[in-house]
This record gives C-alpha cells, structure tokens and sequence, in this order.
C-alpha cells in the first residue's frame, strides 16, 4: 500500500514536472532581444542559454554598448522602431522610460514566486517611477570611502570621518612627483558621469534641485558644492580632468592613488588580484560626513513596444525574472562578481560573508543609511543632467572659470525644459 | 544618317532615379524634421518653422560649433597635405625604388586601420598615467601632460591621429605621382644648377597642381566625417574644446536631449554651408587653373 502511495506520488510528480516544463516551454515563442552594456553577470548568463530555453522554449540574444552609447541608442530605439524585447535602464532614464511609456510596469508580469521583495531596498527605491517598479535590478549600491590601509597607515593618516579631515588627508598624501596622488574624481561629462559625484557635495551642503516647482540649484551650496569639488581635483590623478569610472578606477587599481570615493560594486575588482594590484591593501569605511552617498541602480525593463501583447510581455518578465534570480545571483558570488549581487537573501548568506569578510560587508550595511537618491527624479534628468555635466567639465578643464555664471546657464535651461512639458 | 537610340536612356534612367531617392529623400525628411519641434521623448511634434535655425545662433555652444569645424578643417587638410608633399619629396629624392615600394606599404596600414580601432590605440597612448607618448615626457619633465583633457592640446592631439592616418597615406599618392611626372624638366633644372627644394617648389609641385587640388578635396570631405574619431577620443571635450558640428548635432540628438528637430536643423546647415564653400572653392578653382 505504502510502495503504491508512494509510486503514484512518484508518477504525480514527475507529470507534475513534465506538465510545469511542457507550460514553461510555451512562454516564449521566439528568441528575446535584449539591448544592454556589458556586464559580468550578463556574459555569464549567456552561458546558461539552455537552461532559459529549457524553461521557455526560446533563447535570447544580448546587443552590448558602453554605458554612454548604451543610453544614447535605447533612447533612440525605444523611440521610434523598439525591436528590442528587454531593455537595460538606469534610475537616471527610468522616469524618461517610463512616463514616454516605452516600457511597461515590470511587476505585472514578473512571476510571483521570483521573490521581487528579496531585493535590496534601495536598488528597488531607484527601479521605480512614482511608486510603479520598472525594472529587475542587475547592479546598484551606494557610495564607499576606499583607502590604501598602507599608505594611509605609513602616513600616520586615521581614515578621515569628515570632509575636512578629508582634504586634509588628500593634500598630505598627494605626491605627483612620484607619481603618486591623493584621489581620482570623475571630470568627465555626463549626469551618470562628473555629476553623479558632484552631487554627493550639493546634497551634503544642502542643496536641492527644485523648491516650490521652480528651479533652485543656482544656490550658495550648488557653488560650494562646486568649488569644493574643483578645489578637489588639485589632488586628483592625471586623466580623470574628462575621465569618468573607468579612469578613476584603473588610477586606483593600479595603486597611483590614495584614497578615492565611488560606487560599492568597485570593492569586487579591487578584491580580485587579476584586475587589481591593490588587493588586499585596501580599506572600506562610508564616505567622510556630510557627505550624501548616490543610491543608484540599473537592471532590466519590459520594452513596450516588441511585446505587443500580454503574452510577450510574459515571455519578457520571465526572462527578466530567470534573469535576476536567486540562482544566478548565487552563481555570480560563485564566480567573484560582486557588484551584480542585489538580493538581501544573496548579500547576507554565509557564502557571502566567507567570500568577502566581515569589513565589506559592513561598510555596506553602514553606508546604507548615508545614502539617498540625490539625482532629480523626472523625465528630463538626463537633459538637465548631461547640460550641468558638459559645463561641470568645462569649470574643471578651465574652459570657464565662472561658476555662478555657469550655474545661472543651468537654471535658464531647466525653465526651458519645464516649460515646453 | 544618325539613328537615334533609346539605349542611353535605359541605362542612365534608372540609376539616376535610384541615385536621386537617395539624395532627395533623406534630405528632404532632415529640412522636414528641422522645421518641427520633434523630440524622442514626445510622441507628438508641430511646425515650428525657423524657431530652431533662430535658436542656434544664441546658442554658444553650436557657435562655439562652427568654430572648431572651421579649424580642424583648415589644421588637418592643411597638415595631410604638408606632410604628404614633404615625406614624398623626401622620399622621392633618397630611397631606392625597391625602398620607395617597401616604406609605400608600412604608409598604407595606418588608414587601413577603423578609425574607432586608431582612435582607442591613440587614446590609450596619451593616456597620462599608463601612456607610451607620456613615457619620455614624465622622463623629461617629472610630470605627464594629460594631452586630451588640456584645451591648448586636445584639438591638436585628435588632429595628429588624423595626419597620422591620411598624411601618410597622401604621401604614396604624392611619390607615386612624383614617379610618373617626365625626368626632363627636373634634370634641366638641376643642370642649372636648381636646389633640390627649388627643383619641387618650381617643377614638381607645379606640374601636380591638378591632382594635389584633387587631394585637398577629397581630405576637405573627409575632414567633415571625423566624428569617429573625435567622439571616441575626446567626447567633445575638455568641455567643448573639441565639440564639432556633428558633434554637437549628435550630442542634442542622441545622447543629451533627443532633441531631433534641433539635431536636425544644424545638419541642414551644415549641408548648406558646405554646398556653398565647396561650390565656391570648385569655381575658384576652375578660374584659377
């Protein structure tokens, strides 16, 4: 009787199986497009084609740009053809994404039981437009105070708590004749790019972009902000004047600079010998105080326009939900890739704590509560953005030397831009 | 008695049609979208006729625009065809045939390079921290100069990539046509006793004028497309040191606001400015020759 219960439980469940396949298998009905930038844990998925075909019964297919290139093409594309099934978006383009409804609300056809609420708070906060989720994430975090413990140690340097203790620290250790520099800022132009670290200033000398509906950013703490971030760059290494992550973080991985404050994901590279001659000498605490750390996100959206119909925007949000799930996040701790890793579930494992020690993890979870979404959550961010980005450049490079001037320039384009919404 | 045939017809009719959808369509969808208001992220667009021609010209940056076109034109066309006159003058004077062949191809490569792939190979040599360039500076100096973020250095720096890849290429035109030109004329003028540089100046250079105007043409065109290797290298930057025309049409169209009309609008004034110059230049040319 017991081995008879026991074999139709057997035949139940393996119909069970071959009934949920036969019904994954249905899903797609044809390969996903996806248009994003090269990520680790994008090219390591593509690895794992089979196991989505096995439970959609179609492939995908990614089209990679750089960071810049990639905005610049999604925007355009989603806009007029939008072939693409998935796209790759940031916090800086959800609000234009999703008011031009080139992408629909993502938990409408991401499946349950993938655990949308697993994500880090933050990284959904910046997914969604107006209490609506948009997309998946792939990456995010907030902002880290990264120091070379040894030289920091050797220079009798205490990792600075505050912005003055900061810059001190910075004009102590910068030696440009030995080829060695306190920090590397990003100068480069750009809302993602030189902005991105500028307004962790504005934001700590109070500054805020609009009060009252009306543009408020040409104010005493926008030219502070402004002024202390060029005062900055006398410390800062040569290259990142127009450099953005990529030089700022090759300047530091390759152990020319002393301290420097960007994005979380970075502790993943700095920790891997292979892209890092500084691994194992660096330290992690937040950002000197009152510095406001940039909350940020990017991850994947369902493109409106190539799924016309419910069922392809099905096919869409299991993709995504496969995607972003607990079981690639895992694989991407498995193989080193740190600044994909976006479930709580994932970050606070045992794996992850034996893989990173106790001090990333910490300062993770410390700078959590010093971090806030600094950017101006509308539309027409990345226009504003890119603007203050292009005359940010110029103050650092020199072209201009007018701050309040520049700034001034800013404010007349917003009202441009508010006005013809 | 002259049979009159239909032949010609057939085969000029057709590729002149296809030749004309070409050339007319987009050109009348860029003046088209130039008089609207049409944005990426507004489904809708009205005419607006001129307002965005009349935005332009307050607008610093598109006049800061057209200045830079107008010196990288005039440096790059200028220094291709400087060094292309004088490496194959040189060369022409002092390597063997054998030697002539062998240097022609080494001056083949760098065009044969994508501009994007030249670009990055030059990017990554200026890089202050890392770059080959940099080496004998910081040796000399104690210091690198970050040759693509100072003002005073990056439109130049761009521009040499630029001679880099055309120079060398117009100088195996140049030696090749030197070879073809009749050895008279040079060995009278060396019996009387003619420099060598005399010998180029008043015979050789002379005698090519035809085809070195050809050259300059076709660098003055190619000039106009060097977006590729600007926008990998600098961006447009330090600020807008090194922002050009399409540049900077690119750039409100594509990558800052999606502002198409307003992209569109500078390309419809590009393309007239450059109808008239080459126009102009073309009869000019013709009159003096």
């Amino acid at each position: 009787m017991l081995r008879m219960s026991y074999c139709t439980a057997l035949v139940s469940g393996v119909s069970l199986l071959v009934f949920a396949n036969v019904a994954n298998a249905q899903i797609c009905t044809s390969t996903v497009r996806v248009l994003a930038q090269p990520r680790d844990s994008l090219t390591l998925l593509e690895s794992y084609k089979d196991e989505f075909k096995k439970l959609s019964g179609a492939s995908f297919e990614f089209d990679y740009l750089n960071e810049n290139d990639r905005r610049a093409k999604s925007r355009a594309e989603a806009a007029t053809t939008g072939k693409y099934n998935v796209y790759y978006i940031d916090e800086a383009n959800v609000a234009l994404f999703a008011e031009s409804k080139w992408i629909v609300p993502l938990l409408e056809y991401y499946p349950a039981d993938a655990s949308y609420d697993d994500f880090d708070a933050g990284r959904k906060k910046v997914a969604s437009y107006n209490g609506v989720a948009y997309f998946a994430p792939i990456q995010g975090g907030g902002d880290l105070l990264y120091y070379r413990k040894d030289v920091l140690e050797k220079a009798g340097i205490t990792p600075p708590k505050t912005l003055d203790e900061y810059e001190a620290a910075l004009a102590k250790l910068n030696d440009p004749a030995k080829g060695f520099y306190g920090t590397a800022l990003r100068g480069g132009r750009g809302s993602g790019a030189n902005v991105w670290r500028w307004m962790t200033y504005f934001k700590a000398f109070g500054g805020q972009w609009f009060v009252d509906g009306k543009p408020a950013f040409n104010s005493d703490a926008a030219v502070k902000a402004t002024e202390t971030y060029l005062r900055l760059f006398q410390y800062s290494a040569p290259g990142t004047q127009t450099g953005s992550w990529t030089e700022v973080t090759e300047a530091f991985n390759s152990g020319n600079v002393a301290m420097i404050i960007e994005s979380s994901p970075l502790a993943g590279q700095t920790e891997d010998p292979k892209q890092s001659s500084v691994a194992g000498k660096v330290g992690y605490t937040v950002p000197p105080r009152p510095l406001v750390g940039g909350g940020y996100g990017h991850g994947l959206a369902i493109g409106a326009k190539a799924n016309a119909d419910d069922a392809a925007r099905k096919c869409a949000g299991a993709f995504i939900a496969w995607a972003t799930s607990k079981q690639n996040e895992e694989r991407r701790l498995e193989r080193g890739i740190f600044g994909d890793i976006n479930r709580t579930s994932v970050i606070n494992s045992d794996a992850f704590k034996q893989k990173y020690g106790a001090e990333i993890g910490n300062a993770l979870n410390e700078t959590a509560q010093y971090t806030d979404v600094n950017f101006w959550v509308n539309a027409d961010w990345p226009d504003l953005g890119d603007r203050w980005g292009i005359i940010l450049e110029e103050l650092i490079t020199g072209t201009r030397t007018d701050i309040k001037g520049g700034l001034d320039e800013l404010e007349a384009y917003a009202n441009k831009l508010i006005a013809r919404r | 008695m002259k049979r009159k045939t239909t032949l010609p017809a057939v085969f000029l009719i057709p590729p002149l049609i296809i030749l004309a959808i070409l050339a007319f369509v987009p050109t009348i969808a860029a003046v088209n979208i130039a008089l609207q208001n049409r944005e990426l992220s507004f489904p809708n667009s009205s005419y607006v006729w001129f307002a965005n021609f009349i935005d332009l010209f307050g607008d610093r940056r598109f006049v800061n625009a057209i200045w830079i076109s107008l010196i990288w034109e005039v440096v790059t066309v200028t220094a291709t065809l400087v060094v292309a006159v004088l490496l194959a003058i040189f060369l022409f004077e002092t390597a063997s045939p054998r030697m002539r062949s062998l240097v022609s191809i080494l001056f083949i490569i760098p065009v044969m390079l994508p501009r994007v792939s030249a670009a990055f190979v030059w990017k990554f040599m200026f890089n202050p921290l890392f770059g080959l360039i940099n080496y004998p500076v910081k040796l000399l100096t104690g210091a690198p100069i970050d040759f693509l973020s100072l003002p005073a250095t990056a439109l130049a720096s761009v521009a040499v990539v630029d001679v880099w890849q055309w120079g060398l290429f117009f100088s195996v035109i140049v030696l090749k046509l030197l070879e073809t030109l009749p050895p008279q004329p040079f060995e009278a003028a060396r019996l009387d006793n003619a420099k060598t540089w005399e010998v180029h100046f008043y015979i050789g250079i002379p005698m090519l004028a035809a085809p070195l105007i050809s050259l300059v043409f076709v660098k003055m065109v190619e000039s106009l497309r060097a977006f590729d290797l600007i926008y990998v290298m600098t961006r447009g930057g330090p600020g807008i040191a090194t922002e050009t025309l399409d540049m900077y049409a690119f750039s409100q169209g594509f990558v800052e606001a999606g502002k198409i009309s307003y992209a569109s609008s500078m390309a419809v004034l590009m393309m007239l400015a450059t109808i008239i110059t080459f126009t102009v230049l073309w009869k000019w040319v013709r009159k003096w020759q």
